[in-house]
């Protein structure tokens, strides 16, 4: 063997098993998903093509409509509630504004390390009429007939995930910032020390500017991971009552595997895809226009 | 003077809401964990009749009770096999192919890096439906491969992005002189490239496990025996029936969380890491 063929045989032995299973699990599952989407298929016998009958079928149901607007909801939360409080505790952590940075740092990142199932079931708990919530509540109120309604409201049942959400996610945007900040070089921010400016003027002309980039990137991640959420929802929730907590992914799995309408499901899983990447296309071009004004 | 007076009092201010802020934060994230902690240590009665209070006694039947009832014994094998299985696969297959993108100068290497970096942005309920027909087709559901697959596939994205990432950055004339020596790219890669990036590949690993424990809607779907179901998918079925025994579901929570718990305290620094490269891309 040439040492050019040796040079080829190694790199496709060293890639081809990731390229493969690549392949075979992602890829072509996500092109076979995309053929299904136009046809009614319930698993059994040949799928019969109705072109974008499935489709039209999602945007005229009113839970699906109802779920795409809670998904924008997750979406909000994350890119204008993580974001922006996880920035802050990184800056405070950052800049030593407190001792036992280490502390803070470790306990409100704990969180993410525990599965999402856990999280739901203990907030649903804290939620339940039995729960911790309810029995502060009747304390602060001095009322011992108060229960929380606010899961039978359609309009407002989403606030109790969305602080969930809010609660185990925000320590992993503090991460990545606290990480980032420190790539800024110390004598920057001495020399502005030394010219005088003060703790909000070091984080508005000094850290901020220097941030744009990861900002962008924290909320691609943001988009991308709230499009997803399925595990705390579907644990805390499964979405109920009447769907009022439903988002997509949930309304794709029980259309899927509940009912065996995998045409739909599918078509409801690209709109997924189609969602995320037009979402962070969009992010693209704020950002775009943002980073213009800076330079 | 006294500006520099002025200065100093004005920092005061800010420490002061940053205190606030930052101790509001934390009380508002352990708080209910420390809750959940004392109270499996009190039976349900004790619970419904004082939610606040500290255990009366050390009450551990709770434990057992979860354990056996809620077969978690099972489950924790199971996903100690998948976790384990699936990142020492994946870990070692982001390492072979980031070495081939990094160091092997092939134009193609720039499309399959690509391909492999869109995989972060595909939700795993784009592929659910498909995968779970062609599973079915070829009769590998309801297996511990059927399981594997899935993880190991949606785990490379980032993976090869960390690794090729590092091993870019290695010395070309490191590897250059066991060229020299003779050494074919396998060896390179055994004993050039592997030994380099053991700090990366630690990264890896801990990002990978943590990933890999807590996943949920592969082993929700792809599996139906209990035989074959994971910790967090057997805690759900069985903690979330329990609201007639909260001391039980409490166990039951405290025992699918305390093995990541500990993992965390142990390796946070490398966690952290993990986290934060995973967002340094562009």
């Amino acid at each position: 063997m040439t040492e050019k063929t040796l040079k080829k045989v190694s790199y496709a032995a060293l890639t081809a098993p990731s390229i493969l299973i690549y392949a075979f699990i992602i890829i072509f599952p996500i092109l076979f998903s995309l053929s299904l989407s136009f046809t009614e298929w319930t698993g059994f016998g040949t799928p019969k093509f109705v072109g974008l009958e499935q489709y039209v079928r999602m945007f005229t149901d009113s839970v699906f409509l109802h779920g795409l607007r809670n998904n924008l909801l997750v979406v909000g939360i994350s890119v204008f509630g993580q974001i922006p409080l996880g920035f802050v505790l990184a800056y405070i952590i950052y800049r030593q504004l407190v001792k036992a940075t280490g502390f803070f740092e470790t306990m409100i990142f704990l969180p993410i390390t525990i599965a999402a199932v856990v999280v739901a079931i203990l907030w649903a708990q804290i939620f339940s009429p039995a729960g911790l919530y309810t029995a502060l509540m009747r304390r602060i109120y001095d009322d011992p007939r108060y229960v929380l309604k606010i899961f039978e409201n359609k309009t407002w049942a989403m606030l109790p995930v969305l602080f969930v959400i809010l609660w185990m996610y925000t320590g992993m945007y503090m991460i990545i910032f606290i990480a980032n900040m420190q790539k800024i070089s110390p004598s920057v921010i001495e020399a502005s020390i030394i010219d005088g400016a003060s703790e909000g003027q070091i984080l508005g002309r000094v850290i901020l500017p220097s941030m744009v980039n990861i900002i962008f990137t924290t909320a691609v991640l943001a988009i991308s991971g709230s499009l997803k959420s399925f595990d705390l929802i579907y644990a805390m929730t499964s979405g109920g009552p009447a769907h009022y907590t439903e988002v997509i992914a949930i309304y794709m799995y029980v259309n899927t595997f509940k009912y065996y309408n995998y045409g739909f499901g599918s078509a409801v899983s690209i709109v997924i895809v189609i969602l995320s990447l037009g979402l962070i296309l969009l992010v693209r071009s704020v950002f775009r226009r943002f980073e213009e004004k800076y330079e | 003077m006294s500006n520099y007076h002025e200065l100093k009092q004005k920092n005061l201010v800010w420490k002061l809401i940053a205190y606030v802020v930052m101790i509001i934060f934390t009380v508002l994230t352990i708080g209910p964990l420390i809750w959940l902690l004392y109270s499996s240590f009190k039976p349900h009665i004790d619970i419904i009749h004082n939610i606040f209070a500290f255990p009366a006694s050390f009450y551990t039947d709770n434990f057992v009770q979860a354990w056996k009832l809620g077969r978690l014994g099972i489950y924790m094998l199971n996903s100690i096999f998948y976790s384990v299985a699936a990142t020492s696969i994946t870990t070692f297959l982001a390492l072979a192919a980031g070495y081939a993108f990094a160091k092997f100068k092939y134009r193609i290497s720039g499309f399959f890096y690509f391909f492999f970096i869109m995989g972060l942005l595909i939700t795993v309920h784009s592929v659910l439906v498909p995968l779970f027909v062609m599973e079915t087709k070829l009769g590998i559901d309801d297996t511990r491969l059927g399981v594997l697959l899935p993880y190991v596939a949606f785990g490379l994205p980032m993976l090869i992005y960390l690794a090729t990432a590092y091993i870019k950055g290695i010395p070309d004339s490191l590897e250059e002189a066991a060229v020299i020596d003779g050494a074919g790219y396998l060896t390179i890669f055994r004993t050039v490239i592997v030994p380099m990036a053991a700090p990366v590949t630690a990264t890896m690993i801990i990002f990978s496990f943590l990933g890999n424990w807590n996943e949920f809607v592969f082993v929700l779907t792809l599996t139906s025996k209990t035989s074959l179901r994971s910790l967090p998918v057997g805690v759900n079925a069985f903690a979330a029936g329990q609201t007639m025994n909260y001391g039980v579901q409490f166990a039951a929570l405290v025992i699918a969380t305390a093995p990541m718990i500990i993992f965390y305290l142990l390796f946070h620094k490398q966690l952290a890491k993990g986290f934060a490269a995973g967002a340094l891309k562009e």
